[in-house]
């Protein structure tokens, strides 16, 4: 059997067609609205605020951000090549890569919790100023959904060991990886919005 | 109707009904309060007519909301329910309270009720919504408490669908969210805070569960659209709601002295609840162009609709309007609260419980629907009330603008009451819409009563 | 050097890249008009292959493509527009 991962079985291909269900699409739509709606705001205010924000900003760990994004994006290639490795019915590298992700997204929240513990110790929460008012309710609205997405790894990954996708049925599986896709889109903005640009 | 047991729905929405037409009458006479402030002056004053208006209205769509649940679940499980008898005991349980609590309310000052009913022992009354006595609230619970083990054994037993799945995590949450009724702390802030779990997390929440699960049933038997494709539209709408209707909280957090952070969460979240209601409206009209049977009860299928549109706008935009916190920092508590309030009630629950009615009614009593001189009549009342309502909030908003201009922003602000003076016009106005309103109840009512040739169920 | 076969693995290298290069212009302070606009400029580069290759809407109906593009565009639209409402 075929085993190129690139580009996808033919059947895929043949007329355009999401992947995923319908329902994850509204609801990622649906997701992306209300981190946008939070950027905006963040920008707005912001542009009222400049020189406090700059300078909360500058106190930031842009390190440990930059370390963030490099475990998402990592973990959503993980997907990526998961969901193709099961496509082309290769499950030990479908689990694998799967793995990937999944260890992204627990890294990404460890790193995260130490971040929190640092601000915590520094004595910065929520009502410091307007500026920590954003990155803790941008970065813990975004750490729920990374929670939820780690959920979601596990359970495709605890399901691709039994075998429950591969060529047959990846519906399940693409379902999960678009809603993995959408906590990295988000995150893609939100590191050099409020750790970096100014 | 496939299951017998599911007559017993019945009774509740007869006595659904009922309140309803004493809601509307309550209102009416608050409504000339706002005016003329001594009317009745003392029987039924302000306060109390007020009372009974938010109350009935509660207690009557819990009635629709339970005749609706005995009337769908046992459909959708494919069972007769686990024990009719027991719903009609809890019926007459809940009727009674509710007439009790009532006359509690008109016979006796407020005061002496909560002494009677012993709040001391366990102190709960005196806060908006819920005013009832404390042993009402432990009789709502018992009666809530049976009605779910009814149901739920009727769930277990038989078939799961996403439908009646939605509508049993509902009215669980229904039922858990109203135990914080029983929380009444004395710090203010946190009263005010958990106060809003019943009162939010309800109408913005776990209501809008059992709402869309409603609207989907009727939606698959008058349109005969597949079920997977319903289902998929059930869960999208549901969980837009829960996502933005949990956080959205906050938009009642601005100024009780919760955090400052709450202005945003609020603002933003609450932006966002008007898009499970568009897609709501989205969701309806699409099952209905795409339906693959002519379901002879045209009446319903227009309710269905109707609810789609009017929740949209009552609960979507009307809230909208006054959800972000810099714009809420003027119009916090003035008559465009009430505009919203009334439009959003009547857009998503009342016309959502009228919509199961009118489907299952008429099944009910043996027919597949109702004559199609009756059916007129009861269009008719349909738009008799719906266009009442958008008059009632066309008023009620123009006299909240008003009064925010006169009372809080202009240079020379008025007082509250010299405020109220100049409103009146509004006020009146409103009153009218209200008249009309109550005609169309009573023509809703009379479309039951009239005879034709009716086509078997 | 030869490319990876796979677009996968050729879209997580652009978007390592990418990633350090704003990590490297932000350790080096670099602040203004043409940080903001080159940082921005990665983020929505990385965005797209997302949407693209990640979420695999380079095949999916246009309206999809356009909505998950367009939210992209709109929100870096919106924030150029009040960052440099900001800067003036």
């Amino acid at each position: 059997m075929d085993t190129t991962i690139n580009p996808p079985p033919a059947t895929t291909d043949a007329e355009p067609h999401l992947h995923g269900d319908l329902a994850i699409w509204f609801f990622i739509l649906a997701e992306l609205m209300a981190f946008g709606v939070f950027f905006i705001a963040y920008a707005v205010t912001r542009a009222y605020n400049v020189e406090a924000f700059n300078a909360a900003q500058a106190g930031l760990d842009r390190n440990i951000g930059a370390l963030n994004t490099i475990l998402l994006i990592t973990g959503s290639w993980g997907v990526v090549r998961s969901v193709q490795a099961a496509r082309a019915d290769r499950l030990v590298p479908a689990v694998r890569w799967m793995g990937v992700g999944l260890v992204c997204g627990l890294a990404f929240l460890v790193a995260k919790i130490f971040e929190y513990r640092a601000k915590f110790a520094a004595g910065l929460s929520m009502d410091t100023d307007t500026f920590h008012m954003f990155y803790f309710s941008l970065t813990f609205f975004h750490f729920m959904h990374v929670v939820l997405g780690v959920c979601i790894l596990g359970i495709l990954l605890l399901k691709l060991r039994r075998g429950g996708y591969g060529s047959h049925d990846v519906h399940g599986l693409e379902t999960g990886a678009a809603y993995w896709h959408m906590v990295d889109l988000a995150w893609i903005v939100l590191f050099p919005l409020v750790y970096v640009m100014h | 109707m496939k299951y017998t047991s599911q007559a017993v729905a019945k009774p509740y929405f007869i006595g659904a009904m009922g309140l309803f037409v004493a809601q509307v009458l309550f209102g009416l006479i608050m409504g000339l309060q706002y005016v003329i402030g001594d009317f009745l002056f003392p029987h039924i004053p302000f306060n109390v007519a007020r009372m009974v208006h938010t109350n009935a209205l509660i207690v009557w769509l819990l009635m629709g909301f339970m005749g609706s649940a005995y009337y769908l679940v046992p459909e959708e499980a494919e069972t007769e329910l686990h024990s009719p008898k027991l719903a009609l005991i809890l019926f007459w349980v809940f009727l009674i309270a509710a007439a009790l609590t009532v006359i509690g309310y008109l016979a006796v000052p407020y005061a002496t009720l909560a002494r009677i009913t012993g709040n001391d022992l366990l102190p709960t009354m005196g806060r908006e919504f819920l005013e009832q006595p404390t042993i009402t609230k432990i009789g709502i619970v018992i009666v809530a408490l049976g009605f779910l083990y009814n149901l739920s054994m009727t769930f277990l037993k038989g078939r799961k669908t996403a439908i009646n799945t939605v509508l049993m995590i509902g009215l669980w949450g229904l039922a858990i969210f109203f135990l914080f009724s029983f929380y009444n702390p004395h710090n203010l802030v946190k009263d005010k805070f958990y106060w809003w779990w019943v009162v939010h997390l309800w109408v913005e929440g776990v209501w809008e569960l059992i709402l869309g699960a409603i609207l989907a049933f009727v939606l698959i038997k008058v349109t005969g659209v597949d079920r997977e494709v319903i289902e998929k539209w059930l869960y999208v709408i549901i969980t837009l709601a829960l996502v933005s209707g949990m956080v959205g909280t906050g938009h009642h957090y601005f100024w009780i002295g919760a955090p400052e952070f709450w202005q945003w969460w609020g603002s933003v979240f609450s932006a966002l609840e008007p898009v499970p209601f568009f897609a709501m409206t989205l969701f309806a009209f699409n099952m209905v162009n795409r339906r693959r049977r002519e379901h002879p009860n045209r009446a319903a299928t227009l309710w269905a609709l109707g609810t789609g549109v009017m929740a949209f706008l009552g609960a979507g935009v009307w809230g909208f309007l006054h959800t972000l916190a810099p714009v809420n920092f003027y119009t916090h508590g003035t008559q465009i609260t009430a505009a919203h309030g009334h439009m959003a009630f009547y857009g998503a629950y009342v016309m959502v419980v009228i919509t199961m009615i009118s489907y299952s009614m008429p099944l009910m009593r043996g027919r597949a629907a109702n004559s199609n001189k009756a059916q007129v009549v009861e269009m008719w009342a349909f738009w008799l009330m719906t266009v009442a309502m958008v008059f009632i909030t066309l008023f009620l908003t123009a006299a909240g603008i008003l009064q925010v201009w006169l009372q809080r922003v202009s240079d020379t602000p008025l007082g509250f009451m010299a405020t109220q003076d100049q409103i009146s016009l509004f006020y009146w106005m409103r009153e009218v819409a209200g008249v009309v309103f109550l005609i169309g109840v009573v023509t809703y009512l009379v479309s039951f009563f009239i005879k034709g040739e009716e086509r078997a169920a | 050097m030869t490319l990876p076969k796979n677009i996968a693995d050729r879209v997580w290298l652009v978007m390592l890249a990418a990633t350090l290069t704003t990590w490297a212009l932000g350790s080096s302070g670099a602040t203004g008009t043409w940080a903001v606009l080159v940082m921005l400029g990665l983020a929505c580069l990385k965005g797209v292959l997302v949407i693209l290759d990640f979420m695999e809407l380079r095949h999916a109906p246009l309206l999809w493509r356009i909505l998950l593009l367009g939210w992209l565009t709109l929100i870096a639209a919106l924030i150029v527009l009040f960052y440099w409402i900001g800067s003036t």
